[in-house]
């Protein structure tokens, strides 16, 4: 069992590209995203860390910064620690890999993540909505989205 | 029973005398639809929580209304309990079971997501506002969620109106009505309260 700072050191000791993030409550480390696939699939393999399973992705739309950030909450069962990975892929051009051949649940998780806020994965299977109809145009989740059955609020 | 709702009133109401007795038949007949309901609960949130604490839970018991059978098809159901926030995706589903339901059907809209979408009416992409958008709703139960003494309140609204039918005109529904509205306020004040506070 380790605690949280010999996690952050020997999960930051994977890929000279990670940078612990600050001001979380968890270990938390940010990943580039080209960088992401070998670094999700170190994660997974290496003894020590044992990421085996992919608990939630979600993402969160930067509009400031003109950046969506996915977020993937690691656990490992065998070793019983958690690790939050965050990525930035910019908002007009939302690209990221799958990591659906490393956790099988990825690719439900990646068809939410397309669905609400429209980021494509390469290396998908089967990417299409999974929440809305599949006819649906636009995706909801991003802050800059209105249509017009949408009500404003008043004040 | 379809023998006496449908082939009895045109026969007594030639005869003389017989209209009253149709009115001790509507008494009778009403009487025991009234007192045993047969929900189709239709919980899709955290509405429906607290229709089946109403419905369950020792203290609040909903056997005591008759209403305990609670059908999982709806072709067995008189009753349609929309217990929960009615999405665009669901109201096909809301739409198909009502019209697998016989006659005759009530329909309460329990918790604020039904009456009128609730806290998701503004800036909400999928949320259809009330469920009467989508279905014919006899009694509104407001409260999010309505304690089960309130939802009991909108089953006894519906056990009075449903007193006040008749054989005669078989299918007619009065105008909905929002049980549990307490006494000495009206609808336009707490809209006109809301709008207010909300500004």
């Amino acid at each position: 069992m380790m605690n949280s700072q010999e996690l952050t050191s020997a999960v930051l000791s994977l890929d000279p590209k990670m940078v612990a993030l600050e001001k979380v409550d968890r270990p938390a480390v940010s990943v580039p995203v080209d960088a992401l696939v070998k670094t999700m699939q170190a994660l997974h393999d290496s003894p020590k860390l044992k990421f085996d399973m992919l608990c939630a992705h979600t993402a969160v739309d930067r509009l400031a910064a003109g950046q969506i950030e996915l977020v993937y909450q690691l656990y490992s069962t065998e070793h019983r620690h958690y690790l939050m990975v965050s990525c930035q892929v910019s908002r007009e051009n939302a690209i990221a890999p799958s990591v659906s051949k490393i956790w099988r649940i990825a690719e439900w998780q990646e068809r939410e993540v397309y669905d609400m806020f429209g980021v494509r994965y390469t290396g998908h299977p089967d990417l299409r909505r999974v929440l809305l109809d599949d006819a649906w145009v636009g995706f909801p989740l991003r802050k800059d989205y209105k249509d017009d059955f949408m009500l404003e609020r008043p004040w | 029973m379809g023998l006496i709702t449908e082939k009895l009133p045109p026969v007594l109401e030639a005869i003389p005398g017989g209209p009253a007795m149709l009115t001790s038949i509507d008494a009778v007949i009403n009487w025991a639809r009234s007192n045993s309901l047969w929900p189709l609960t239709f919980g899709t949130s955290c509405c429906a929580i607290e229709v089946m604490m109403a419905a369950g839970a020792s203290n609040h018991d909903l056997a005591r209304f008759g209403a305990e059978v609670a059908r999982a098809s709806p072709r067995q159901a008189d009753l349609l309990v929309v217990a929960g926030t009615i999405v665009k995706r669901m109201a096909p589903t809301l739409k198909m079971l009502y019209e697998q339901m016989a006659e005759p059907k009530y329909v309460i809209a329990t918790g604020a997501c039904a009456i009128s979408g609730g806290p998701f009416i503004y800036e909400s992409y999928s949320t259809v506002r009330g469920a009467h958008e989508v279905i014919p709703v006899d009694v509104y139960v407001p409260g999010c969620p309505p304690r089960p003494e309130a939802f009991f309140y909108g089953i006894l609204t519906l056990q009075k109106m449903i007193r006040e039918e008749t054989i005669r005109k078989p299918g007619s529904r009065s105008k909905p009505v929002y049980s549990a509205l307490p006494p000495g306020i009206t609808l336009e004040q707490i809209r006109k309260e809301l709008i207010q506070n909300g500004k």
